[in-house]
């Protein structure tokens, strides 16, 4: 009986919330806080699908994606015993290698990723081909073939890309190395392509049967050699076990079991940047809902103050509006997980050439993430202001000027905070990066909303000046003077992100490029033996190109400082985690090159081995100090040397650079090779042609071409990331809606005054355009402002280059800026214009 | 101070007005046939209660508003026949308004929202005309306060002062004393009646005010959207 009293009143009170809210939303009060809602669920959904896709992909397919159960990853091949043990325990096995090499046929020079693979390959998974070359992407399903093992012996299979780059055909002859190999296939899936660098360049494919016949391959060779295993899980597990503690540092083992197989770093890097723009999209969509919710707030006092006097609790009325806005919360996040699954598609479409070529479907998970951030953000943003509404004084009613007091500010602050920082620890996954952005993040919105509303102050001595239009434009500015510095902030930090992403992409490479001294070097040749090297030394100089030093290169890796491992030194994330984590280039010479300084310590005298010299930013990183004992392996064995100088160099002469330099002496123990660069004239190209024919297994690699391929990386990441920021400006549209709806009642007021005083509609019209442009204009004033700023220490700071103003930026953004906002603030106030004067007497 | 010159011409004329709004429960008339002739410097009380229609009338009057059917001219020029901007430029040339509620600009100086008219008609003198009339009502030393800042007798002030800055022919005062106590009120009233004559104005007076009423030299009395007497 209590209990069906209980549901009756609930349900009553259920339908009235459902009834008020129909109301609401017919008349337009919700609208900007469902639009704002939306485009930010819409976005973190997005984000939230192709994260998780990308990790599903890696780990639900990972024996696909290694192509095996267990993988050893070495830049050198493995002690025949560990095969045999492997035999031993009853393992299948494959083996495949990779490395770089310069392709020439008909003229044209590919640098091309050549894989050569056992005929067991792939244990897990399988190859996709094509036996067509022009395959539109609609029909690539109806061609394609599975292989279960790779191309045999005499034959390549390749991307397109070497068949249109190269003016090849399917059964066409292409020379690999010393061997000619025949085209008979098209690969268009292979399992275990890692995302990297290096798998940018398009793929060839051979069995390994032909790879001796290539003549690439040589001791000291820079080539990934990859050993597959699969079978049974417990004769895997056994091998694992017996074979970690006998890897090398340089050696890795992946197991489906145990570790995920990394996303390529420009994957991952793409994943996080996406993942803090989504953030700009919910902070500002979250200053929107705030300010939306201020106003209906406001404009649900005096109805508030009738139901307390009709006998309301306080908590019934938070129930009322509190069940009204969980669920259009519902409704809204249920929409903008719809069209956040759209728009993921769009992003896995912007970075198609980055991803694996099968993705894993999205997960249900991920879209409940997409509901559940709606809900926190509505909790975040909405919740403070909604709070008043519990405490108006049924008072109100008999004296309308008794307002309630807004929530304190550290609820509206503290939680909003609260949330955006539990989304960005998600997306860095590091918690002093987290408080970092958090902290660097909210002194700059502070400093940037301090410089804004000094200008609008200052400002305000313009005003008798100015004639009467620009003086009620700017008023208008100025009367809210906070909700326009937040406005402003919106435009701006969006306009920032966009000109960042859009110089980026189209004027960093290209001003890099247009920086480098005049026949500066434009080839790097690696991979050269040292019974190449005098020959292919007088082949340059008969030719008369001129060449850097030639330095012999031995691959290497950082393993202790100290003797305490260096994994325990660095911290994730930063520079110095990269280079210990990876194989270093290490050189010894006698003399310190060209372009190198000292900067602490002195070069060795010629009698003293065992020293290396450090380049200085990696020694900061590291915490590494004059007299330090650096460990490091190559191959198998490790040795020791001390810091005796730490150098600075300069990075963009086109010459080999290294990180490490050891004294003479010191590297004597390990097979080299060498590298050079120089630079050949473009009438000149031909002769790489007779170079790489003569020198197979050289890799040369063209300059040019890998800016070309970085271009090509950089404009789809920035295009992806750009995708996200037009959600951004949408919520910053949003933002400026928000805060004309909270002015719309006194603006419509003061427009019908102004008319009842003979203004006419193109005079209100005009103080419109140019309260809006302005706003916009000065959004995009200081958007250029602090673009140019980031650039500026991009240029000179991390690029070493000499940074030019772009005067373009300076024209065209603050002018884009002030003709959106003028057009979407005027139409935002259209009706204020239209509304007959007469609603000034019927007020009274 | 000018004056102007419309002596004894019939300033305001309407002709079977009718106002009338459809409502879910049918048609409702607010004002029917109305005749009326309000002659240069006259000075015109409209009374009734509440609902009798007399805030619609001087609303249609004034150009706020557009009747549902008869003619109204201003100064010989039909109102009727103008659009927005047209009313909305008479206004600005001929008519000042005082309202119960002040209607002052809250961003806006007192001597702002005084010179506003005269800029919105491209005034050169704006200020000065603006500062003398501020100080002929008495608040030169409130020239640079904004409404927030003054009493609510201060505020009416600068209202009268904004309504005869333009000099107007026809003055419409819409229970001009409604929001005061009743020694502001008449201080406000007195400062009203003699701005009109210094100004030769035409006077039009929405009030429930008897007394007041009995100081204007002809008094409307509406009824149910009629005129009941004139």
């Amino acid at each position: 009986m209590l209990m069906g009293n209980f549901m009756n009143t609930l349900m009553t009170r259920f339908n009235l919330a459902l009834r008020l809210l129909w109301r609401d939303s017919r008349s337009g009060e919700l609208t900007i806080l469902v639009l704002a809602l939306i485009i930010a669920v819409t976005s973190s959904t997005a984000i939230s699908l192709f994260a998780d896709r990308l990790q599903r992909t890696m780990t639900t397919q990972a024996a696909e994606f290694l192509a095996a159960d267990l993988v050893i990853a070495s830049p050198t091949s493995i002690p025949n015993e560990w095969l045999t043990k492997a035999t031993q325990f009853k393992l299948t096995q494959a083996h495949t290698l990779e490395f770089s090499s310069v392709l020439i046929e008909h003229d044209e020079l590919l640098l091309a990723g050549i894989k050569s693979v056992s005929s067991a390959y792939p244990l897990r998974g399988f190859l996709k081909t094509s036996a067509s070359e022009y395959i539109a992407e609609d029909d690539a399903v109806a061609t394609e073939s599975i292989e279960h093992t790779g191309p045999n012996p005499g034959t390549a299979w390749v991307d397109n890309r070497i068949l249109s780059a190269l003016h090849l055909k399917l059964g066409d002859a292409l020379q690999v190395g010393e061997k000619k190999l025949t085209v008979n296939k098209i690969i268009t899936y292979e399992p275990d392509k890692r995302g990297d660098f290096y798998s940018f360049s398009p793929r060839v494919m051979i069995n390994s049967d032909d790879l001796q016949a290539t003549g690439i391959l040589q001791p000291g060779s820079h080539v990934h050699y990859f050993f597959q295993f699969s079978g049974d899980t417990e004769a895997l597990t056994e091998f694992n076990r017996w074979v970690k503690p006998q890897l090398n540092p340089s050696q890795r083992i992946m197991d489906i079991h145990e570790d995920r197989p990394e996303l390529g770093s420009a994957l991952e890097r793409a994943e996080r940047y996406l993942g803090l723009s989504s953030i700009i999209v919910i902070l500002i969509s979250g200053v929107a809902i705030a300010m939306a919710t201020r106003r209906y707030t406001e404009r649900h006092f005096n109805a508030t103050a009738i139901l307390r006097c009709l006998g309301c609790k306080q908590n019934e009325i938070l129930w009322l509006y509190g069940s009204q806005f969980i669920i259009l919360g519902l409704l809204a996040s249920a929409v903008g997980c719809l069209l956040g699954w759209f728009a993921q598609e769009l992003l896995f479409h912007l970075l198609r050439s980055l991803l694996p070529q099968q993705v894993a479907n999205p997960g249900l998970l991920a879209v409940f993430f997409g509901f559940i951030l709606g809900m926190a953000i509505l909790l975040g943003f909405a919740l403070p202001p909604l709070l008043r509404l519990k405490k108006v004084s049924p008072l109100r009613v008999l004296r309308r000027e008794l307002e309630p007091l807004p929530s304190s500010a550290w609820l509206i602050y503290g939680l909003a905070v609260g949330i955006i920082s539990v989304l960005i620890w998600r997306y860095t996954d590091d918690l002093k990066m987290t408080s970092l952005i958090i902290g660097v993040g909210f002194s700059v919105f502070l400093l940037l909303g301090f410089m804004v509303y000094g200008l609008l102050v200052f400002s305000r001595r313009l005003l008798p000046h100015l004639s009467l239009t620009w003086r009620f434009g700017l008023q208008g500015l100025l009367k809210n003077s906070r909700g326009s510095v937040g406005q402003i902030l919106a435009f701006s930090i969006t306009l920032v992100a966009m000109v960042l992403s859009f110089t980026v992409r189209t004027d960093l490479i290209d001003n890099w490029q247009k920086q480098l001294p005049e026949n500066a070097p434009n080839h790097f040749a690696l991979n050269i033996f040292p019974d190449q090297q005098q020959s292919f030394q007088q082949d340059l100089q008969q030719q008369k190109i001129s060449s850097s030093k030639f330095y012999p290169v031995i691959r290497g890796r950082l393993v202790a400082i100290n003797n305490t491992p260096v994994q325990q030194i660095v911290s994730k994330d930063s520079q110095g985690e990269n280079a210990t984590h990876r194989e270093l280039s290490l050189t010894w010479a006698k003399e310190l090159p060209e372009d190198n300084k000292i900067t602490a310590g002195n070069w060795w005298q010629d009698s003293q081995t065992r020293q290396v010299s450090i380049e200085q930013k990696l020694a900061k990183n590291l915490k590494i100090k004059l007299g330090d004992q650096l460990s490091f392996t190559v191959g198998s064995q490790q040795f020791i040397a001390t810091v005796a100088s730490i150098r600075e160099l300069q990075w963009d002469t086109m010459k080999p650079n290294f990180y490490m330099i050891f004294s003479p002496g010191t590297l004597d123990a390990f097979p080299s090779t060498f590298i050079t660069s120089f630079y050949l004239p473009d009438n000149q190209k031909d002769f790489l042609n007779t170079l790489v024919k003569k020198y197979p297994s050289i890799t040369v690699l063209e300059v040019d071409l890998i800016l070309r391929q970085l271009k090509t990386i950089l404009s789809q990441l920035t295009e992806a990331i750009n995708y996200l920021l037009y959600f951004a400006l949408m919520a910053g549209f949003m933002v400026l809606f928000a805060a004309v709806y909270s002015t719309l009642d006194s603006r419509i007021h003061e427009g019908a005054l102004m008319r009842t005083l003979g203004a006419n509609r193109s005079f209100l019209r005009k103080t419109h355009i140019i309260e809006f442009s302005l706003l916009g204009l000065i959004a995009g004033l200081l958007a250029v402002i602090i673009s140019e700023a980031i650039l500026y220490a991009l240029y000179s700071q991390i690029m070493h280059m000499e940074y030019l103003v772009n005067f373009y930026l300076w024209l065209y953004v603050p002018l884009t800026g002030a003709l959106f906002v003028g057009l979407a603030g005027c139409w935002g106030v259209r009706n204020t214009v239209n509304k007959a004067p007469l609603q000034v007497l019927r007020e009274l | 101070m000018q004056t102007h010159s419309l002596n004894n011409i019939n300033i305001i004329l309407a002709e079977n007005l009718c106002k009338s709004v459809i409502t879910s429960d049918g048609v409702l008339h607010i004002l029917s046939s109305i005749d009326l002739i309000i002659k240069s410097a006259e000075s015109i009380a409209i009374v009734g209660e509440s609902g009798s229609g007399k805030s619609t009338l001087i609303s249609l009057l004034a150009g706020l508003d557009t009747p549902t059917s008869g003619v109204i001219k201003l100064n010989d020029k039909s109102l009727t026949e103008m659009n927005e901007d047209g009313r909305a430029a008479m206004r600005n040339q001929l008519i000042g308004f005082v309202f119960q509620s002040f209607q002052l600009l809250q961003g806006l100086t007192a001597l702002e929202n005084v010179m506003l008219p005269l800029e919105l008609s491209g005034d050169k003198n704006a200020k000065a005309s603006a500062t003398a009339l501020l100080n002929r009502v008495g608040l030169s030393h409130r020239l640079s306060h904004t409404p927030q800042k003054l009493s609510g007798g201060e505020q009416q002030r600068v209202a009268l002062a904004r309504a005869f800055v333009t000099n107007p022919a026809i003055l419409f005062a819409d229970e001009p004393t409604g929001n005061l106590d009743s020694k502001t009120g008449a201080y406000i009233i007195d400062l009203l009646f003699e701005l009109n004559q210094e100004n030769n104005t035409t006077l039009i007076l929405v009030t429930h005010d008897q007394v007041l009423a009995a100081r204007c030299q002809r008094m409307i009395k509406l009824d149910a959207g009629r005129i009941v007497s004139n």
